[in-house]
């Protein structure tokens, strides 16, 4: 059964967010390090949400956290009513790129290499007026 | 838990003690501390991250802007990082520019 939780689109919801992840991972029964790759993956997606979707576009509204833990899985899936925007569409630092020194880096684009390197699955749709990114963390021992 | 910074500028070594949380809202206070520091004659930042649970994109942002802030010659010590911080520092390649260290000095 999907479970579902708003969040205001402001970056004071990211702790509370992290918490309540924290706790859908808990029931899962998920590792430490999965715990923590999950919170990271949703942490940086809701960033982007609030940051670029709401802020910088001048709109306010909320997001929503829906989540369904199975035997196998837990499935979190964030959603947002700002413009689509496809956090795949931007190709993602290459092991050239990541070799870099700090120097010559570019700042972007590192959140969303986390996020796809993080959690076993990611992808992202739009439909009904609403972006949906979802998260995949397979159970250990399934 | 709620993030808290503290800095101490001595000998050339700028020395951030970070605690809780280091997210897109708290990397804003970090940033600041950095820029506070970036018009001194600093030679190393030493990040003391023991007590940092989480740390994110942005909280790496903030590593990257330091050196590109401060100059090349800016040694960057992370002192006692937790092992999922020192994971996302791996997975980024961002070990390779900065040290991680059980103290400072050493």
């Amino acid at each position: 059964m999907m479970e579902t939780k708003s969040f205001p689109g402001v970056v004071d919801s990211l702790d509370p967010l992290r918490d309540y992840i924290g706790e859908l991972a808990a029931r899962a029964g998920l590792s430490k390090k999965k715990t923590y790759s999950l919170i990271l993956a949703a942490d940086e997606i809701a960033t982007n949400i609030i940051l670029y979707g709401y802020e910088r576009a001048g709109l306010t509204g909320d997001f929503s956290v829906l989540s369904e833990v199975t035997d196998s899985a837990l499935t979190i899936i964030l959603e947002d009513i700002a413009e689509a925007f496809d956090p795949l569409a931007r190709e993602l630092p290459s092991e050239e790129d990541l070799a870099r020194s700090l120097d010559e880096r570019e700042i972007g684009g590192l959140g969303i290499f986390l996020t796809v390197n993080g959690v076993d699955e990611f992808s992202w749709e739009y439909a009904d007026g609403r972006n949906r990114n979802k998260f995949v963390m397979k159970i250990e021992g399934s | 838990m709620a993030f808290q910074i503290e800095s101490v500028v001595e000998d050339k070594a700028a020395r951030l003690t970070l605690h809780g949380e280091l997210d897109s809202l708290s990397a804003r206070v970090f940033q600041t501390e950095v820029e506070k520091i970036a018009n001194q004659d600093i030679e190393a930042l030493v990040l003391d991250l023991e007590d940092l649970n989480f740390m994110s994109s942005a909280g790496l942002r903030v590593l990257i802007y330091s050196k590109q802030k401060i100059g090349p010659k800016l040694a960057i010590y992370i002192v006692k990082p937790q092992e999922l911080i020192v994971d996302t520092l791996e997975k980024t390649g961002l070990q390779h520019s900065v040290t991680i260290v059980d103290q400072y000095p050493a």
